[in-house]
């Protein structure tokens, strides 16, 4: 596709997510809209560890929940505005992952995302016993909601945050940065080898993955009025690779693929019952060992195939 | 009788079903209407224990309320239809299901909630619902210190019964307690802090407080430490599993104590773990729940159709959601309206205890809710003889005064 018209998908895409409040009769299919949109910027954040920099991080959830209750603390306890906290949420997001990445990405591969999964534990395990603060296992509740609670006006909210935070990825994953980033995840000692300090790169990664997720988790917990540490734990941080694996890892529409999947597919599959989440698993196996490039990837490849050219990467 | 093991979707058997019925009543149906309520609850996962029965118990009253003539309001005759959705325990996935109940079910009534983290995610926005939600065997205090209007909530919380719990374990003797159990989940730790303010006023002290996750099954650990300890008797917090395996592990590592507990299990979800003789003497101290010794007449009968219904014994706790239907007919009947929610929650504060109901509600000036939302039942001691529990003695429960201390809360 030429790139001057490479925009037109995206542009489509915008124009329908922008008239989905008037398109959708159920306001139910409204609000799984606004969770996907909180987790495609949370999947964004992901892909650029993951997708770009091929480390697979397990404590995105986890800096979602240190943004959700650093913003709600920040509403109820010392009662700072709402756009205030929300925009406090990623830079406190950002501190914590700049502790924790420092001494993570000193390893590789799977010892990586091992240290990474304990992360998430402590991080939940801290909002379980830090009772104090955060209430523990019974949670916050009452968070302020913008616009006294307005769906739809939380949705544009959504889809602005999501729309700009995707053009922001887009930008760092087509710039020197980005392809640094993409050199480290070919060969890490080669981009050594020529005198770039990798760790740099990996940790700005690392650091701006963690910023997408404490926004995310910020939007979270103001859009849904409670949190509480379940929402948090690993089996979310899994989510958020699923979302990154099942649109298209190192891609910038595989992860707002994957996030609207992530968070449809389990509820267009309660008819199945019991039975829901055995079904789910099952899709996600299947697509991972049948479609490792994602749909992204598989329809590049489609693309591809029919016109007899190669597909662009990071588009 | 209905052949239903526990399917939440039955749309195409009730569609079927509808469709024979009106062929063969034809005209006489006219008048009938159907009265949506939706259960949403952990049918899956670690709170299933509590969530499925519960959903199980709502269908069946619901299958009784219609074979006895549905709900009468005014000339018309409402006959209930149950959806029910997994919410797994979990607070985003509870706050979807409800939403789509409400949303795009038009559901008014929501029952279930067995457990406090995906109940209190729903209690935060249901305040704005045109809608009334009926709590179950979720113990978090804080649900009903809300003041939500709309909210009622069928099991006391875990503080009401962890009082005369303590007040128990202290007048059998036992000075040093070590506790081990779900210390993390709030009303466990709400419990455990009511038991030790009885305790320290009869000269006795909580020495350990051990942690088990939901997950845990090897308690070695955390009972080889409380051993070294030496207490008089180790009270256990949880959910049946972890639970079960404590109390095994117990036995097996030759602790020889008397073990309290407060964990609702039924015998046979204990047996799943556990032997009866590695059970026998353990007392269970919480609200008087569903046990054949302690029923009444109509837990006797529960008992038996949900054994016949469902080809498993129910839970102890799920007649809290059998309660819950029972309430909203006597709560829609007397306010003489289905559609009007804010009457319907109204009246709910106001009904005395329905005859049908099968736990034992201490009412408050009369009415089963008090202004909180709050019902209270009484608390018993229960103990494991002979592979059975078997209610001992009610333990002194005081629900107006605690009723006054919960309006007294935020």
């Amino acid at each position: 596709m030429k790139r001057s018209l490479s925009f037109l998908p995206w542009l489509l895409a915008l124009i329908v997510l922008a008239m989905l409040p008037e398109l959708l009769p159920v306001k139910y299919y409204l609000h799984l809209s606004i969770l996907a949109l909180i987790w495609v910027i949370v999947a964004q954040g992901q892909n650029l560890i993951q997708g770009f920099t091929g480390y697979v991080s397990i404590v995105q959830a986890g800096f979602m929940g240190i943004g959700a209750y650093g913003s709600a603390l920040l509403s109820l306890n010392l009662q700072w505005p709402l756009w205030a906290t929300v925009a406090m949420a990623p830079v406190i997001t950002a501190l914590f992952a700049l502790l924790t990445g420092y001494p993570s990405l000193r390893v590789k591969g799977h010892y990586f995302a091992i240290v990474t999964l304990a992360f998430n534990l402590i991080i939940v395990i801290v909002l379980v016993h830090y009772s104090e603060l955060t209430k523990g296992e019974a949670g916050i509740s009452n968070i302020p909601k913008p616009w006294g609670g307005s769906r739809e006006a939380f949705y544009y909210l959504a889809l602005v945050l999501a729309s700009a935070l995707t053009l922001l990825a887009a930008l760092i994953a087509r710039s020197r940065v980005g392809e640094i980033l993409l050199a480290i995840r070919q060969n890490e000692d080669l981009v050594a080898a020529v005198g770039i300090a990798a760790w740099k790169y990996k940790l700005f990664a690392f650091v701006v993955s963690a910023m997408y997720a404490g926004l995310g988790g910020a939007l979270y917990a103001h859009f849904q009025g409670f949190i509480n540490p379940e929402i948090f734990g690993v089996a979310q941080s899994l989510d958020a690779i699923l979302a990154v694996i099942l649109g298209g890892a190192g891609t910038i529409a595989g992860p707002a693929i994957g996030a609207f999947l992530v968070v449809f597919l389990p509820e267009l599959l309660r008819f199945a019952d019991s039975f829901r989440l055995i079904l789910y698993g099952l899709i996600l196996v299947l697509a991972t060992i049948f479609m490792p490039i994602g749909i992204v990837g598989i329809a590049r490849s489609g693309f591809a195939r029919m016109t007899g050219r190669g597909g662009q990467h990071g588009g | 009788m209905p052949n239903y093991k526990f399917m939440p979707n039955h749309t195409f058997t009730r569609a079927c079903a509808a469709l024979a019925m009106s062929l063969v009543c034809g005209a006489s149906l006219a008048a009938e209407k159907k009265l949506t309520v939706g259960v949403a609850d952990a049918l899956t996962g670690g709170g299933a224990v509590y969530g499925l029965p519960q959903a199980n118990a709502v269908k069946m009253a619901a299958d009784e309320i219609n074979v006895a003539g549905g709900i009468k309001v005014g000339p018309d005759v409402y006959k209930i239809d149950v959806i029910a959705y997994d919410d797994k325990a979990n607070p985003t996935e509870a706050t979807n299901a409800v939403r789509k109940l409400i949303d795009r079910d038009g559901v008014k009534y929501i029952l279930g909630f067995c457990c406090s983290g995906s109940t209190s995610a729903v209690a935060s926005f249901i305040r704005n619902e045109k809608a009334v939600m009926l709590v179950g065997n979720a113990a978090e205090r804080s649900i009903t210190t809300a003041k939500i209007p709309n909210l009622v909530r069928t099991r006391p919380p875990a503080d009401y019964s962890g009082q005369a719990a303590g007040t128990f374990i202290a007048r059998k003797g036992q000075k040093r307690i070590a506790v081990l159990g779900a210390l993390d989940v709030g009303f466990y730790a709400q419990y455990v802090d009511s038991v030790e303010r009885e305790l320290k006023k009869a000269g006795g002290e909580i020495i350990a407080r051990e942690i088990f996750s939901l997950k845990d099954r090897d308690m070695s650990p955390q009972l080889t430490k409380i051993r070294g300890l030496n207490p008089d008797a180790i009270l256990v917090v949880g959910y049946v599993e972890p639970a079960a395996f404590v109390y095994r592990q117990a036995v097996e590592l030759g602790m020889n104590i008397p073990r309290y507990g407060f964990t609702s299990g039924s015998e046979e979800q204990f047996l799943r773990v556990t032997t009866s003789e590695q059970m026998e003497g353990v007392w269970d101290l919480r609200p008087t729940e569903l046990t054949l010794l302690s029923a009444s007449k109509n837990g006797v009968a529960y008992h038996a159709n949900y054994t016949k219904i469902f080809n498993a014994s129910p839970s102890p706790s799920s007649p809290y959601a059998y309660d819950q239907l029972y309430a909203l007919k006597a709560a829609v009947e007397a306010a003489g309206t289905v559609d009007n929610t804010e009457a319907v929650a109204k009246a709910l504060r106001t009904i005395p205890v329905p005859p049908q109901v099968v736990m034992q509600y201490q009412p408050v000036d009369g009415k089963m809710f008090d202004s909180n939302g709050q019902a209270y039942t009484s608390n018993g001691a229960f103990q494991w003889q002979k592979g059975k529990w078997v209610f001992v003695e009610d333990l002194p429960s005081d629900s107006k005064a605690y009723s006054q201390f919960l309006s007294t809360l935020n």
